[in-house]
């Protein structure tokens, strides 16, 4: 079978079946644009899960499911420091095996980024601007 | 700048909804900075939904509500940048459109008409010269616009901040909605601003502001 190529077809209906039946891998496709079957690693503190498995390709064999209170708004930033040398292959040993060092000077208490919400940081001058508006000139 | 008068209006509309008002608040002030530290399981497993527009007190306020949702998916899902490419970042910008990141992917296309584009790249230094033409081709983009301001020479001159021919931040002549920092940045850094716009396109209020008023 596996010569022809027609254990795709039963792998095909595994994947579904792991991903825990048809609607929620519609469900999944819709969230993640992906369909993967693997172990799960550790989960963070946001609630991000991150799983591993080494049947597919270096770059695709370690990945990040965002955590369900982030809903579509997800990004790269809501992955955790502790978490990022594991998923971006600068280790191999997940902080579940390891604990991650904290170092008093690192912020420990990492958000994700704010950017196009409320809590956006803007700055603002407290000195003289250094340029003024033009205001056009009128016909009277 | 967009962002921030954006975001200034913001406390003027919750004043107007007031029964919104202390929810709002209650919110804010819990899940903002406590969330990560102290892990709780419920707030985490409860999912976000797709709007950020769910408090309404009115049918009427709810349907203008879902109207923005479907303006804005329309709008985030096809953002036309201009190719307008100014010094090396342009080089990275083309890298994004390219096979690798290939922005095509979310919609976002490179269009060579001001008329058919909605965001403005600025990618790279803006020079005393071009900074005229730089408003041209801003004015002549149609409304509802966004300008990404790319690299450290649009940000803020960058290297070029001292020199007698560069203007100091095109943010002096366009409103910016997102600074890409880098010098240049990657083609990474600029599809992750992307997102970020995506982002924001999908808070934007239009029809209800146009409700309230």
């Amino acid at each position: 079978m596996a010569f022809f190529g027609l254990d795709r077809v039963s792998r095909f209906f595994n994947l579904i079946k792991e991903n825990g039946g048809f609607r929620q891998s519609l469900y999944k496709l819709y969230r993640q644009n992906d369909l993967k079957s693997g172990t799960l690693v550790g989960t963070d503190k946001l609630g991000n899960k991150y799983y591993e498995n080494n049947e597919y390709f270096l770059g695709r064999n370690r990945w990040v499911i965002y955590s369900p209170s982030l809903g579509t708004d997800f990004d790269g930033s809501a992955v955790s420091p502790a978490w990022f040398g594991w998923l971006h292959y600068k280790t191999d040993i997940p902080p579940t095996q390891k604990e991650h060092v904290q170092y008093s000077y690192i912020d420990t208490t990492p958000s994700p980024n704010p950017t196009g919400t409320n809590k956006a940081y803007i700055p603002y001058t407290t000195g003289k601007p250094k340029i003024q508006a033009w205001v056009p000139p009128t016909r009277s | 700048m967009a962002l921030s008068v954006w975001s200034r209006r913001l406390p003027s509309l919750l004043q107007r909804v007031t029964p919104v008002v202390t929810t709002i608040n209650t919110t804010t002030t819990s899940g903002s900075n406590q969330q990560s530290s102290v892990p709780s399981t419920s707030p985490q497993e409860k999912y976000k939904p797709y709007s950020p527009f769910q408090e309404t007190s009115s049918r009427a306020e709810w349907a203008v509500a879902r109207l923005d949702d479907l303006l804005n998916w329309g709008r985030k899902g096809s953002l036309w940048p201009l190719t307008f490419g100014l010094a090396c970042c342009a080089v990275e910008m083309m890298q994004c459109a390219a096979a690798r990141y290939d922005i095509d992917r979310l919609g976002i296309v490179f269009r060579a008409s001001p008329r058919q584009a909605d965001v403005l790249i600025v990618a790279g230094t803006l020079t005393n010269k071009m900074a005229p033409a730089l408003r041209k081709v801003y004015d002549q983009v149609s409304a509802s616009r966004w300008v990404i301001s790319m690299g450290s020479c649009a940000n803020g001159g960058g290297y070029y901040h001292y020199s007698y021919s560069v203007v100091r931040g095109c943010d002096r002549i366009v409103p910016v909605d997102l600074y890409v920092p880098g010098c240049p940045p990657t083609a990474e850094a600029l599809l992750y601003a992307l997102l970020q716009l995506q982002r924001k396109v999908k808070n934007m209020k239009k029809i209800q502001m146009w409700y309230r008023k």
